[in-house]
């Protein structure tokens, strides 16, 4: 028993190490800065309170980071899920051709996001050689790209990203609507289920645990958003498309305020602990069963 | 699992950890393959044909004339944010290239950079280098950097465009609103530029619209405490350009999808009479402008509100800035190469190839023009009557330059002026904010005066 013990100690011993190393020892450290005014650069950073947090909170930058924050949330928890759920259903009656569709939809997914970038930078949103470039100089349209607009940078800069993302949910729903139990179908149409029905009480309810965790998980990433945002629009214009990540990115590398970035880090991680304890609480009957 | 495929993998794992460990370890002593000691220098990822001009005329060049180091680049698209975290790790490349004095700053502060004075007294920069722009790389009264070109901000004008419609070379800023107004009710842009990809592209247009428009003693003055930031004549400068901005002067609705590559481009295209912008865009006006129209691209000082356009300001810039990193084993080869780069010869070999980048400030600037093209002359003549004017005193100020960092991101915001998100005297509040914190910190390079 006791080796059995230290065997399983072992075999734990270097992902715990890992863990140690890459979350626990930097996300401890975040804490400390975020109540300093460290530079990046100083070895005697100055302890200064709540400072970071008080100056962050009168930055309306801030509160403009946090409600594109809070707008990109609504945004990729309804319309990718949409759009993946749908097409997953429309997928789960081809069985030959799924594979092929699959592949197809996944392919945005499995691009490099500075590649999706340039892509929609250079022959979408382009105004001299781009599609957009396109209707304007060539069929006269009255079309700006969206990129230049703070009323619609962020629904673009939104869109190319869900452009990237709705295919994953789809191979993820699909899988695990695939899973419903043959039998629970076949009773269900024979009990004359519409359509809508048997969505609703048969393949719903079996993809609930990975609807729920998709959708923490969505949460959870909309407060980390970067790339996209960054590669696109870079936060601008006009802080239109900042995100509480490109705020924080800023201070620390361009502002030398990492101290006031660890501050803005900190309130990231709080969201994405709140979108767990929505996990816990939502996941709470099937945890208790 | 069979012996043989057992062993296999065996021998595959060990291969795999040899070469990884091998990949992993660092040369100790920074040997080069041939016993030379190496110097390191990363530089921003600059276009190919560039990067091999940098290779002959720098790295093989310095290698060849001696036989203690070996000089090797690396080009780097992320070359700043790389070399803030390895400066800050006690690690980076021997020769540090930065964005300017304020980011110099904080790393010479933290006794990450190397104090030049030494080396400046035995290669005697100090003498050879234009006092303004040597100053601006001092902290606390000791050198540690070098700016590596010297840049300001100008008119790049299309010849033909303006020859085929009539238009005088604008010589005050009502002139270049009157021909703005004109190429927009003909169809063309009325300037090109944008920031896309690069958002402190706007650092252009706040040290455009401060030096020529609120004026370089104001601007001065706010830099040196005498003012604020939230003085009526800024205030007024930064609206100007939202109504430049709002009029469709930068650019039009295209200010935020254009780069500086694709603007003059369209320059070229005569799709517009005017880019403004540093002169450092000359290094993109050569893939443009080629052989056969390289005569139409023109380029002019910035016209300033009220001043004359026999005199004019510039606004007084470095495009980067080279120090020696404090970790350094090879300092000394190190400050050889900086050496090398602080002279004519390399001025006029760089710019002959190159043009844009290498406006060494050298007080004695000798360019041989007749061994260089069209635009290699322009830029040199460029720098030269810029020189000549930052001599005399007729400068302002560069923001990425002379700006404290959080003050510089204060003012990187003119685009929300522009976009009616924030009012001008607002934005003002913050700068001063930011900027009384930022010289708290000590955080402000040393600032030239101009003359009156």
């Amino acid at each position: 028993m006791q080796m059995r013990k230290a065997t399983n100690y072992l075999l734990i011993a270097p992902s715990l190490l890992l863990s140690l190393l890459i979350v626990l020892i930097p996300g401890l450290l975040t804490l400390l800065v975020a109540f300093t005014d460290w530079d990046g650069v100083a070895v005697s950073p100055s302890f200064i309170g709540m400072q970071n947090f008080q100056e962050i909170f009168e930055d309306r930058i801030f509160w403009k980071s946090l409600f594109n924050n809070a707008q990109w949330t609504i945004m990729f928890i309804t319309v990718p899920v949409v759009i993946g759920l749908l097409t997953a259903i429309l997928l789960l009656r081809r069985k030959r051709s799924r594979s092929a569709y699959q592949l197809i939809f996944l392919f945005p997914y499995v691009l490099a996001p500075a590649t999706n970038a340039m892509l929609w930078l250079n022959i979408i949103f382009n105004p001299v050689s781009g599609v957009v470039g396109y209707l304007k100089n060539s069929l006269g349209m009255s079309i700006t790209s969206p990129l230049s607009s703070v009323h619609t940078a962020l629904y673009a800069v939104a869109s190319v990203d869900i452009w990237h993302y709705w295919g994953f949910l789809t191979v993820v729903y699909l899988a695990a609507l695939r899973q419903t139990p043959g039998d629970q179908i076949e009773a269900a149409q024979l009990e004359g289920c519409n359509s809508w029905q048997l969505f609703k009480f048969v393949y719903f309810p079996s993809i609930k645990p990975t609807f729920s965790i998709m959708l923490v998980m969505i949460i959870i990433f909309s407060f980390l958003t970067f790339d996209y945002v960054y590669l696109l629009t870079g936060g601008g214009p006009a802080h239109s498309t900042e995100m509480l990540s490109t705020y924080a990115y800023t201070f620390a590398f361009s502002a030398f305020q990492v101290g006031k970035a660890a501050s803005v880090a900190l309130f990231m991680s709080i969201m994405g602990l709140l979108a767990s304890c929505l996990y816990i609480w939502l996941s709470k009957n099937d945890l208790k069963g | 699992m069979k012996k043989s495929l057992r062993m296999a993998i065996g021998t595959m794992v060990t291969v795999m950890m040899v070469v990884m460990l091998v990949a992993c370890s660092s040369n100790g002593d920074g040997k080069g393959k041939d016993g030379k000691e190496q110097i390191t220098l990363w530089f921003w990822g600059a276009p190919p044909e560039h990067q091999t001009t940098m290779k002959q005329v720098l790295v093989d060049k310095f290698n060849q004339s001696q036989d203690q180091y070996e000089l090797v680049v690396e080009f780097r698209n992320s070359v700043d944010k790389d070399i803030s975290v390895a400066l800050s790790a006690g690690q980076g490349p021997d020769i540090v290239y930065g964005s300017g004095p304020s980011f110099v700053i904080p790393f010479a502060k933290a006794n990450k950079l190397e104090p030049l004075d030494t080396y400046a007294e035995k290669y005697g920069w100090k003498d050879r280098i234009i006092e303004s722009v040597y100053q601006s790389g001092t902290v606390d009264g000791k050198l540690y950097s070098l700016g590596n070109s010297l840049n300001t901000e100008g008119i790049f004008y299309n010849k033909k465009v303006l020859k085929d419609n009539n238009w005088e070379v604008p010589k005050t800023v009502e002139d270049l609103e009157k021909i703005m107004d004109a190429a927009m009710a003909k169809g063309l842009y009325a300037s090109v530029t944008g920031n896309k990809g690069w958002k402190p592209v706007n650092e252009n247009y706040t040290s455009i619209f401060l030096t020529h428009f609120a004026g370089k003693n104001t601007v001065y003055e706010a830099l040196t405490g005498k003012r604020k930031w939230t003085d009526p004549e800024i205030v007024a400068a930064l609206e100007k350009s939202a109504e430049w901005y709002k009029k469709g002067y930068l650019a039009g609705d295209d200010y935020t999808n254009l780069t500086f590559n694709e603007s003059i481009q369209l320059l070229a295209d005569e799709r517009a009479p005017f880019f403004f912008g540093p002169s450092l865009v000359f290094q993109f006006a050569s893939q443009s402008f080629t052989d056969d129209i390289v005569d139409n691209l023109g380029f002019i000082p910035f016209p300033t509100v009220g001043g004359s356009s026999d005199a004019p300001d510039y606004t007084l810039g470095v495009t980067a800035t080279l120090s020696i990193n404090a970790s350094s084993k090879h300092k000394d080869g190190a400050a050889q190469v900086l050496d090398m780069m602080m002279t004519n010869e390399f001025m006029n070999e760089m710019t002959a190839r190159w043009p844009g980048y290498w406006g060494v400030p050298l007080k004695d600037l000798k360019l041989e023009t007749d061994k260089m093209s069209t635009l290699s002359k322009l830029y040199a003549q460029s720098i030269y009557d810029m020189i000549d004017g930052v001599n005399k005193g007729n400068f302002g100020y560069y923001t990425g330059v002379f700006f404290p960092p959080a003050a510089q991101q204060a003012f990187l915001d003119i685009d929300s002026v522009w976009q009616n998100q924030i009012t001008s005297q607002k934005l003002m509040e913050k700068a001063q904010a930011e900027f009384d914190k930022d010289v708290e910190k000590g955080l402000l390079p040393p600032i030239p005066m101009p003359a009156q």
